[in-house]
């Protein structure tokens, strides 16, 4: 039971904090960042890489770079690191020059050679097979099984969403959130009036690369295992679909839109008696995704928890001379 | 700024002003802006003078919007220079310019729908510590200063324009008079120097064409210099001091509206009735 609650939420923590990082994205900036799933294999896979001892090491069964062998929390920092340098190779190709369309597109197609890459050069990161038995933080002081270390480690990964939280909190309700979610809304217009649309969008690329690779980090260093077949550009599509269902550029949305859909959506159908041929209620959980994005676009386009309107108190009464005072209605 | 009010000759192109009147704001030289082999713009050469509103005419698919982009630098131009305030913009990218005091209004609507009115004016201000990351993340403390400061500005704009009420609304919810006052005063929150207005009357109910006129007219005796495309000519007549007429992408006469009813070739290009 503690093992089942524990992975429970730590894949709360991780779709906690790749939502917010995706509400930044798309939500605050529109940024349709399809290969959203890229920045957090890429934190997931330097955690491994940089835990792992050398690829000689348990007989060579699997083949890597690096295998530094290195303590935590470097290779969480890493990480993070990695995300976020991801970020401006990647943003300075596919965010200067097109349109928010093709940008959806040419992400999308990243995502899908970034996948195919490092499936067909197993020296890299161990193709198709993947990376295993890649150490647990701070495993060799203690018990990486015992009761007490998976609560610690589900404490640390869910602190860590909360800290990220607040952070992303702090950019939405700041002008330079402001001038976020005016460059969503109309970019041309934004940058006639001053705005630094490509710096915009690399600043908040970089962010939400950062917040990926934390969160891929977090999530390789408890299930300790790492493949092209888990982060397949589907996946990006499920947390597009939290941040629609919870409620584009409100970060209580984008949290909320992670537990109702990559976490509880998934867990429901877990206990689903099974019928059909074999892989039918997998592939209904794919129809009821799209359904459910679909719907919520449809019906209900804001999100369950909508962005809220900003209104500034009234200002302080004083004399005033000269002005109109009447209304246009 | 003293205003000119007295007419000026008509000459036929791209006249340079008179040694006693002050050196342009914007000169704009042989511009020229092809899509593809269409010449939407072909050499086009105008002075835009200080403390004047300058009217730009002409028929559907003249270039006028076009040529007012490339001068903000929303298209870039294929060829010619562009001289705002005695330095070469030409290369300049759209934001750059604004920042200079040179910016634009847009012919369709083009308000940030889903931010509030009040969020528009501030969305549009510069000089926000808070309008980094940097700044965002160090905290409200760090931007609050700027932020008071930019929103009382923003305030004394509603109210000159009767729109405090709106404030809170948000920006999609205007109508189209309204939502072209929001682009006039988003555009004003940058201070500019010289204001590009594109159609600033177009789809709006006549009594806000009044007003608009009203509110340009008073920014020009404040000292704005304004630049407007515009096809309401009785009230470019009322307020444009020269006028400059483009046809097919081209400036076929400038001057003011008196003098150029009298040109037979513009009348046939534009004026007619």
């Amino acid at each position: 039971m503690t093992y089942y609650l524990t992975t429970v939420l730590v894949y709360a923590a991780v779709d906690i904090l790749a939502c917010l990082a995706i509400s930044l994205q798309f939500g605050v900036s529109g940024i349709v960042n399809f290969s959203f799933i890229i920045f957090q294999a890429a934190g997931a896979y330097t955690a491994a890489v940089l835990s792992l001892p050398r690829d000689t090491a348990n007989g060579g069964f699997q083949t890597y770079i690096l295998g530094l062998n290195l303590s935590f929390p470097l290779p969480w920092i890493a990480a993070t690191l990695v995300g976020a340098l991801l970020a401006p190779p990647i943003g300075l190709v596919v965010l200067r020059r097109l349109r928010s369309d093709y940008q959806a597109i040419a992400m999308l197609v990243l995502s899908v050679i970034a996948s195919l890459v490092v499936t067909n050069t197993p020296a890299f990161l161990d193709g198709a097979a993947g990376l295993s038995l890649v150490p647990q933080p701070l495993s060799d002081k203690f018990n990486p099984y015992s009761e007490a270390y998976l609560w610690a480690y589900t404490a640390g990964a869910l602190i860590l969403a909360v800290i990220v939280f607040f952070i992303a909190q702090r950019i939405i309700n700041s002008p330079y959130g402001r001038s976020l979610r005016a460059m969503r809304e109309n970019e041309v217009a934004a940058k006639a009036l001053g705005k630094n649309a490509v710096a915009l969008k690399m600043t908040v690329f970089v962010v939400g690369g950062a917040i990926a690779g934390l969160s891929g980090a977090i999530l390789v260093g408890f299930i300790t295992t790492w493949a092209p077949s888990t982060w397949l550009y589907p996946e990006t599509l499920i947390l597009f679909a939290a941040v629609i269902v919870g409620g584009r550029g409100n970060n209580y949305g984008a949290v909320l839109g992670a537990l109702l859909v990559p976490v509880g959506f998934e867990e429901a159908t877990r206990y689903l008696p099974p019928f059909g041929p074999p892989g039918l209620i997998p592939a209904l959980e794919w129809v009821c995704i799209g359904g459910l994005i679909l719907g919520f676009l449809w019906f209900r386009p804001r999100g369950v928890l909508p962005e809220r309107r900003r209104v500034f108190p009234p200002r302080r009464q004083v004399a005033e001379v000269g002005n109109p005072s009447a209304s246009r209605d | 700024m003293p205003v000119e009010t007295d007419a000026d000759p008509v000459t036929p192109v791209a006249g340079r002003p008179a040694l006693d009147q002050p050196p342009p704001l914007l000169v704009a030289q042989h511009v020229s802006r092809h899509f593809e082999g269409v010449r939407a713009v072909e050499d086009v050469s105008i002075d835009v003078l200080p403390g004047r509103i300058t009217g730009l005419i002409g028929p559907n698919g003249a270039g006028k919007s076009t040529f007012l982009a490339v001068l903000a630098g929303t298209l870039p131009a294929s060829s010619g220079r562009i001289i705002f305030d005695g330095h070469d913009v030409t290369a300049l990218p759209a934001f750059r310019r604004a920042r200079r005091g040179l910016v634009r209004t847009f012919q369709l609507p083009s308000e940030f729908a889903q931010l509030t009115v009040l969020e528009n004016l501030l969305a549009a201000a510069p000089d926000n510590r808070g309008d980094t990351l940097r700044g965002a993340l160090l905290g409200k403390r760090y931007w609050k200063g700027d932020e008071d400061r930019l929103v009382e500005q923003a305030r004394v704009l509603l109210d000159r324009f009767r729109m405090s009420a709106k404030e809170s609304d948000y920006a999609s919810s205007l109508s189209g008079g309204q939502k072209r006052l929001l682009e006039i005063m988003r555009a004003l929150m940058l201070q500019p120097r010289l204001l590009l207005l594109d159609e600033p009357m177009s789809g709006v109910h006549p009594s806000i064409i009044g007003d608009i006129a009203d509110y340009c007219e008073a920014l020009r005796d404040e000292g704005l210099t304004i630049l407007m495309v515009e096809h309401e000519l009785h009230m470019i007549e009322r307020m444009a001091n020269p006028v400059v007429v483009m046809a097919q992408g081209s400036v076929i006469g400038q001057g003011t509206m008196a003098a150029l009813r009298q040109q037979r070739e513009i009348v046939d290009a534009y004026l007619v009735g």
